[in-house]
């Protein structure tokens, strides 16, 4: 017991709350996507050039300010590419999307050897990292319990503020009504006048700005440097996490806080000295077993329709049936 | 055929709600639209009637500017226009309710209907007041929906309403309507009717869209018939004959009546005993249905479409596992079987959807009529097909089903889909198996076609086989079935004979009304 009051108090929380954030911002960017009717696999590189060019800006202005806005600047390109080959030129969006994964890892490492001359990652520099946010009187209203809402990066309550944001877009204004039709009926969309090319498009660019700022929160929040292939699968994470939500905003939520509580689970589970190659292991093994319970739903019906399957197949020989006879 | 005497004067073009004048339309080296002039008066309902392809649906499409012409013309209301896309034809009054609907299953009826104009306050939607006009607007015209419903839970009937309502809100005058009554029961019809006449009483104009005579007939004003791409004439609907409108559509004589028969029933074939099927959502979409089918004896089953008779004909086929009962032929039990076993105790299917499970669209018309027998003799021989003897066959099947094609060779898919059913035809029906479970065998299939699988049908009933005739068509029912069996909600409501088989009837029961002297009478 004394172990798991060690491993799960108010820290663990906060510590998931702030892992949740940048997975949260890229899947809600990819939520725009999804509900416009385009799988959108490239998150992971837009995330990737948006941290990478995040710490760019940073060094190069020395405001954290100004680097969140080259990452989201550098990610905007990425997902405008994305959507003119996607949506323009009617691109296989798989394709499209894994190739711009390539091309965001591959390029940030040339990069990185072009302007820094390094491999692996980039330290110091003079990387100004954002500011926490102490939010005033929170001590006073929560005493032990304030590091809950107090405390983090601007791109955290931009995370969480974002979900009730997207569910009001989607619900009560016209773009997000559009963006949703565009998504599941699109000739209905035709019929009415409502283009289906420019929809896509702002929502590709919407998903590109959330994807920039996650990409900035990796590698301006809680550690100020980048590393190649910063991401490390988050991207994908997301988009797993899209396709079992439908891109609902709260459905992602869960899903997020699901995997952002397993990352942080696993940064305190290495504090306690387990081999960290399998703590590491611990946020996708519970993706899989989430992803698994989620489907698993459906399952006695795959089941049931197999065995169905063979006993017609094993019948095919004895074609008639003890009960078939015809009654007359 | 506008100096047809007693035609109204084309000359008067403020009273015309629409006039098109000289529209061409060709796709390729097909014409779909041939120099087509059409005048429609205000405050009429005017039907343009023609065979399927004949370039209805085209010209409809190129007044509400889904389609552009290549030569030709636009006025409306006296003033030409050029309607680059559907958004000018709304502005300037036009209103189409399209074949087949557009609207978007998880939003609810009033979010459908203001859809591309939602009501807003602040920026933002607002639901209850487009809840409340939608509820005003289908009081007014007798369209009855619930605003707050979700659409992906409502029947087609009640889509078809919301669609018209669509039109409305967008203050459309001249409302188009694509083949409105495919998806209705004849009672839904009536209402439509109904609400059509209300339209014009308001001086609004309808151009409707069909192929059904009787409703032409029993609606409009005035009749524009077109064939081939052409207009054949407009004419006033209360000068005309269903004879001469017949004649005009398809410019010859065809008959829609019964087909002469002599009584030949013999041992049952098939027998389906208290047969259970459950539909994709699992939800029970087959119930209880219990009937026989005698050699030499086509039952028909009649309905409107998604009332079970799709899971009916994949569970007899094999394509779908019943959830309780059995069906029998020639005393094997189907339900256990599957698909190629059936068709070895003797099945043919052709199935409602040809496209999908009738042909391989890519294949040859000799790969087509091949398929299901490959391994056997003639066709091959020692694990090699004989291409030499599948060709030859599929030859006498083009000549003996008169299929209009070039030869075996032809890929399937450049064949009209009155050829493409023949294909399928012919490879069933030469398979010599004892049952013909046939879905839906006219579907968009020209006239002329039409006759000529009739006719086959009906060669096949002489022949002794039994066949079960699933279709939404009552007249092809009514022409060809000795017995038919009307399904609703997944239940045969009833039976009527054949040679009295009376529309009201079979109407209440496809719209769920049983009638009871009707029970009395099936149980006798």
């Amino acid at each position: 017991m004394e172990i798991l009051d060690k491993l799960i108090n108010v820290a663990l929380i906060a510590a998931t709350l702030r892992t949740t954030a940048p997975i949260l911002l890229v899947a809600l960017g990819g939520s725009f996507t999804t509900k416009a009717g385009i799988f959108n696999i490239g998150l992971e590189g837009q995330m990737l050039v948006g941290a990478f060019f995040a710490v760019l800006g940073s060094i190069w202005t020395g405001s954290a300010l100004a680097g969140v806005a080259c990452g989201v600047a550098a990610a905007l390109v990425f997902a405008l590419v994305f959507a003119v080959l996607v949506v323009s030129f009617k691109a296989n969006e798989v394709v499209v999307g894994l190739a711009l994964n390539i091309l965001a890892g591959g390029m940030t490492i040339s990069l990185m050897k072009a302007i820094f001359g390094t491999r692996g990652s980039i330290v110091g520099h003079g990387i100004v990292g954002l500011p926490k946010v102490q939010l005033p009187g929170a001590r006073d209203l929560l005493g032990s319990w304030a590091p809950l809402i107090s405390g983090f990066t601007p791109l955290v309550y931009a995370a969480f503020i974002a979900v009730p944001l997207l569910v009001v877009c989607y619900n009560r204004t016209r773009l997000g009504l559009y963006i949703r039709v565009v998504g599941e009926k699109p000739e209905a969309a035709e019929a009415l006048g409502i283009s289906i090319t420019r929809v896509r498009y702002i929502a590709s660019l919407l998903c590109g700005l959330l994807a920039g700022l996650a990409g900035a929160h990796l590698s301006l929040g809680y550690i100020t440097m980048f590393t190649e292939n910063m991401s490390s699968g988050r991207g994908f994470m997301a988009v797993a996490i899209l396709i079992f939500s439908n891109g609902d905003p709260l459905k992602v939520l869960a899903g997020c806080l699901l995997f952002g509580f397993a990352d942080a689970f696993s940064l305190r589970l290495q504090t306690f000295g387990y081999p960290s190659y399998l703590v590491l292991t611990v946020p996708y093994v519970v993706a899989l077993i989430a992803l698994f319970a989620l489907s698993y739903r459906a399952r006695p019906r795959v089941i049931a329709e197999t065995l169905v399957t063979m006993r017609k197949l094993l019948s095919v020989d004895k074609n008639t049936e003890p009960g078939g006879k015809n009654p007359q | 055929m506008s100096n047809t005497p007693g035609s109204p004067t084309l000359h008067s073009n403020a009273a015309m709600a629409v006039e098109l004048t000289g529209i061409t339309k060709r796709f390729g080296a097909f014409v779909a639209n041939d120099g087509i002039d059409l005048a429609v008066h205000r405050g009429e309902i005017h039907a343009i009637i023609g065979e399927n392809g004949a370039g209805k649906t085209t010209l409809m499409n190129i007044l509400f500017g889904l389609l552009q012409p290549d030569e030709g013309s636009i006025r409306l209301n006296g003033e030409e226009i050029v309607i680059a896309d559907p958004s000018v034809a709304i502005k300037a009054g036009l209103g189409m309710v399209h074949q087949h609907f557009k609207l978007v299953p998880s939003l609810s009826v009033a979010d459908n209907v203001f859809l591309g104009m939602e009501i807003r306050r602040h920026g933002l939607i607002d639901h209850a007041a487009q809840i409340t006009r939608t509820r005003d607007l289908s009081k007014r015209f007798g369209l009855q929906v619930d605003p707050t419903e979700r659409v992906g839970l409502l029947s087609v009937g009640i889509e078809q309403r919301i669609e018209i309502l669509k039109v409305l809100v967008r203050g459309a005058r001249t409302i188009i309507l694509d083949e409105p009554t495919a998806v209705l029961t004849p009672q839904e019809s009536r209402e439509l009717f109904q609400t059509l006449r209300s339209f014009v009483a308001e001086g609004m104009t309808v151009i409707f869209i069909s192929h059904h005579l009787e409703e032409v007939m029993e609606v409009s004003d005035t009749v524009t018939v077109l064939r081939n791409g052409k207009k054949v004439a407009t004419r006033p609907t209360a000068e005309l004959s269903k004879d001469e409108l017949v004649h005009m559509m398809v410019g010859r004589e065809v008959s829609f009546d019964r087909r002469p028969r002599a009584s030949l029933h013999g041992d049952v074939v098939l027998e389906v005993k208290d047969l259970w099927a459950r539909d994709d959502r699992l939800l029970p979409a087959l119930r209880d249905a219990s009937f026989t089918v005698r050699s030499g004896e086509v039952v028909g089953i009649a309905g409107v479409a998604g009332n079970g008779q799709t899971e009916l004909a994949e569970v007899l086929s094999g394509l779908r596992p019943a959830s309780h009962g059995g069906a029998w032929l020639k005393g094997q039990n189907l339900t256990a079987l599957s698909p190629a076993a059936i068709r070895q105790a003797g099945l043919a299917h052709v199935p409602g959807d040809r496209m999908v499970r009738g042909v391989d669209r890519n294949a040859s018309i000799a790969a087509n009529t091949l398929m299901g027998r490959q391994h056997r003799a003639p066709w091959s021989r020692g694990g090699m097909l004989n291409w030499n003897a599948i060709n030859q066959n599929a030859e006498t099947l083009i000549k003996s089903f008169d299929i209009r094609a070039r030869g075996p060779s032809d890929a399937v898919k450049r064949l009209s889909g009155g050829n493409i059913q023949k294909v399928v035809l012919a490879r069933e029906f030469t398979n010599g198996a004892d049952f013909l479970l046939i879905d839906q065998p006219t579907r968009g299939v020209d006239i002329g076609a039409q006759e000529a699988i009739h006719d086959e049908i009906m060669r096949q009933r002489a022949a002794g086989r039994a066949i079960l005739l699933i279709s939404v068509q009552l007249d092809e029912l009514a022409a060809l079935a000795d017995r038919i069996l009307v399904m609703f909600n997944g239940r045969i409501m009833g039976e009527v004979a054949g040679d009295d088989a009376d529309e009201e009837r079979i109407g209440m029961m496809m719209a769920g009304v049983a009638a009871p002297e009707f029970a009395a009478e099936t149980a006798s």
